[in-house]
């Protein structure tokens, strides 16, 4: 639903309707329009939050609470329309709160914004219902909870905590000439943008197949090159902006964090700060929203477990308030996202304890303070002393790395004892492309992620180390690697060549290495990720397809589903 | 059954039919990409215009054996629905004959083999001009591999 449609239907008049069971009617019969207004609000909640937060610091700021006014009021408009009027008449009391705020006849305190908080809970959960109610299934009573909140706001209306402000503010726009400054939008479907993306690849595809057709390249004509080149660069830009409609910047998730570090603070008794930067850092869609959950886990860890108490921060001599910083930047093709706080930092010792208590590390083998910062990545890992509500119930780093991983991204921790701890999160900019090199094995070709792979070179003879009378050890440098041949490894058949005239490509996943042996490398190439589909689903070692330059199909590897395969496999496999 | 429009094609010495709605389109034989660990008769995936589809051979999966790749080999892509999603498929072929109109009159229901022969995905035998062609129901014979297992070593 446009700004527009909201703004038309708030104009007419409106009776707050009581909650009525058949309000969702309308909702229930245009499923199109319903899951508009479902991502539409949570859009505007999370805007709300952000800005209530920053209303929280500066509460005299009549802008901000302009900017918190609109959104509910378009929430509002747009339950209006739809006829849910549970969530028109809920919205409508914070609006009239707030439209008094705005015109400065109500002060903004502490209570305002905790109530504006909870409405705005309140609201997430009613619009989260909202699908299960439409289709008759049960769902957790939430009426009393906003019948209270509603009462509390009228409380909080009659009777202002603080005096109103100074007396001039600047005069508020009403609802009818609220002033759009955001760029117009269209909601699109991902699925649609999805197809677009796809057809584009394909474009880009069938021109480089057409550029290398040999009866083109004996067109000794430099007007057909220089349309075709044309041709190409539109094809390119295309591509590139198709890609870029799928990025949306990480605000949303970031504001979400912030929203959660103060709520994880006051429970906590521990006063801290967040600092946001980069926040306009564009990921892919699909990589934001499963980021998230991720960096809420490591959020409440970081309060819970990484922040010492403000007394113990004191006797330590930091500030009593602690610090978070939550960025996000641009590194070589790659989007990092660090987390970092300012508290006690990993406890390596303990760490070690627990695996070994826990059986995951043998007693007496030695092993760096890094490796032993990985292990709590490790399933079921936990050193929590007491189990809190929220984290420390041993379902943690290991989830979020799973979920890191599933996403081509890779998690490192470093950390200071006494000082602080900070999670790195490297992920890839986009899951529809990957950056690879193909290689060939015998008439086969696949495509590795350039970031799985450390090196590759042809090995000299010195290198290559026997095992029971067969090549199974290659030695770089100072490090030993398991070598296999990658058709070996894949069980596929075919000519190829002896371990000592082929190509040693070294990859690694989640600090594990293999030395894969292959006919050649082909070169480097940005290729369009396409699934197998769900024939292949089982296949293990192999992540997708993608389309080469020739128009054959190379296999693209997947480093982790290898190296588990390897493990599996009986050692006869490098004959 | 209901009669209707057939696409029948050749196997070996038999004539196979599927139903006409379910094919999109028929196209020579092209590199195809063998994929690891699938059983034989699933030949890997093709690039159909930029679309990664699998291929399946009904020679193999009907236990015909191996033949050359002549100019008349087909692959004929259908839509198929497996459990939960329908996808595309290319199924390799010996020859494609024509579009057959079978009316309901010259189905027969498929006969009790005792279990000898899997009939599951016959959807009966249609006798045409003095032959049997064997009518497909490809979501069936294709259904099965819809989630191939791992080959166990």
């Amino acid at each position: 639903m446009t700004r527009k449609a909201a703004r038309r239907a708030t104009a007419r008049p409106e009776p707050v309707t009581a909650i009525v069971p058949d309000e969702l009617a309308a909702f229930a019969a245009d499923p199109e329009l319903a899951a508009m207004f479902i991502a539409d609000a949570n859009d505007h909640l999370g805007n709300i939050e952000a800005t209530v937060l920053k209303l929280e610091a500066s509460p005299a700021d009549l802008a901000l609470v302009n900017d918190v006014f609109r959104p509910f009021h378009t929430i509002k408009g747009n339950a209006g329309v739809l006829g849910i009027g549970s969530i028109q008449e809920f919205a409508h009391k914070v609006e009239t709160l707030l439209d008094l705020a705005r015109s400065g006849t109500h002060a903004i305190g502490p209570t305002e914004i905790e109530l504006i908080l909870k409405a705005v809970d309140v609201l997430k959960l009613a619009v989260d219902q909202l699908p299960a109610r439409a289709a008759g299934r049960p769902v957790a009573d939430i009426s009393t909870e906003c019948r209270t909140l509603m009462e509390r706001i009228d409380a909080a209306i009659a009777h202002p905590s603080s005096p109103p402000p100074d007396p001039s503010p600047p005069p508020a726009a009403s609802p009818s000439e609220i002033r759009d400054d955001e760029p117009s939008t269209v909601k699109v479907q991902t699925k649609k943008l999805d197809d677009v993306v796809d057809m584009v690849g394909e474009l880009a595809i069938a021109l480089t197949i057409l550029g290398e057709d040999p009866a083109i390249a004996r067109i000794a004509d430099d007007r057909v090159t220089r349309r075709l080149a044309h041709v190409k660069r539109i094809a390119s830009d295309l591509q590139r902006d198709t890609m870029a409609m799928r990025m949306v910047p990480i605000r949303q998730t970031f504001q979400k964090m912030a929203r959660l570090v103060r709520d994880l603070s006051h429970r906590f008794s521990k006063p801290c700060t967040l600092t946001l930067a980069g926040e306009d850092t564009e990921l892919d869609r699909k990589v934001v929203e499963l980021m998230t959950d991720p960096l809420m886990h490591m959020m409440r860890n970081a309060v819970d477990h990484g922040l010492e108490p403000p007394d113990e921060r004191v006797a330590v001599g930091k500030s009593a308030t602690a610090e978070l910083r939550l960025t996000a930047s641009h590194r070589g093709g790659c989007v990092i996202v660090d987390l970092a706080d300012d508290g006690r930092g990993l406890d390596t010792d303990r760490i070690l304890q627990t695996a070994v208590a826990r059986g995951l590390v043998e007693r007496g083998v030695t092993l760096t303070p890094a490796e032993i910062h990985e292990l709590i990545f490790h399933p079921g890992f936990s050193t929590a002393d007491r189990v809190t509500e929220l984290s420390g119930r041993g379902v943690g780093m290991d989830v979020v790395r799973r979920n890191v991983e599933a996403l081509r991204g890779r998690i490192e921790v470093q950390t200071a004892r006494g000082r602080g701890t900070t999670f790195s999160i490297q992920l890839p900019l986009t899951l529809a492309i990957v950056d690879g090199i193909v290689l060939a094995v015998g008439s086969d070709r696949f495509v590795i992620p350039t970031f799985a792979v450390r090196e590759s070179f042809r090995p000299q003879p010195g290198q290559l180390q026997t095992l029971q009378g067969r090549t199974s050890l290659v030695q770089v440098r100072d490090q030993l690697f398991p070598l296999l041949r990658l058709a070996d490894v894949l069980g596929v058949q075919g000519a190829r060549r002896a371990i000592a005239d082929s190509t040693i490509v070294i990859c690694h996943d989640n600090g594990r290495s293999l030395a894969l042996a292959v006919d050649e490398l082909l070169g480097k190439q940005e290729v369009v990720i396409k699934g197998l589909g769900e024939m292949f689903r089982t296949v293990r070692g192999i992540a997708g397809g993608a389309i080469l330059g020739d128009g054959r199909i190379g296999l693209i590897l997947d480093t982790g589903g290898l190296l588990a395969l390897v493990a599996k496999a009986p050692a006869h496999a490098a004959a | 059954m209901d009669g209707g429009k057939f696409l029948t094609f050749a196997l070996g010495d038999e004539e196979y039919g599927v139903p006409v709605l379910k094919v999109r389109e028929i196209i020579k034989v092209m590199d195809i990409t063998h994929v690891p660990q699938v059983p034989d008769h699933v030949l890997g995936v093709i690039n159909l215009r930029g679309k990664v589809i699998p291929v399946i051979d009904l020679r193999r999966k009907f236990g015909f054996g191996l033949t050359e790749h002549t100019t008349r080999t087909c692959i004929v892509v259908a839509d198929v629905d497996l459990a939960a999603t329908r996808v595309m498929m290319g199924i390799v072929v010996d020859s494609v004959s024509e579009v057959l109109n079978v009316g309901e009159a010259e189905v027969d229901a498929t006969p009790d083999f005792g279990g000898r022969v899997t009939t599951d995905y016959v959807l009966g035998l249609a006798k045409v001009k003095g032959t049997v062609k064997i009518l497909l129901d490809l979501d069936r014979v294709l259904g099965s591999d819809g989630q191939l297992g791992p080959r166990t070593a």
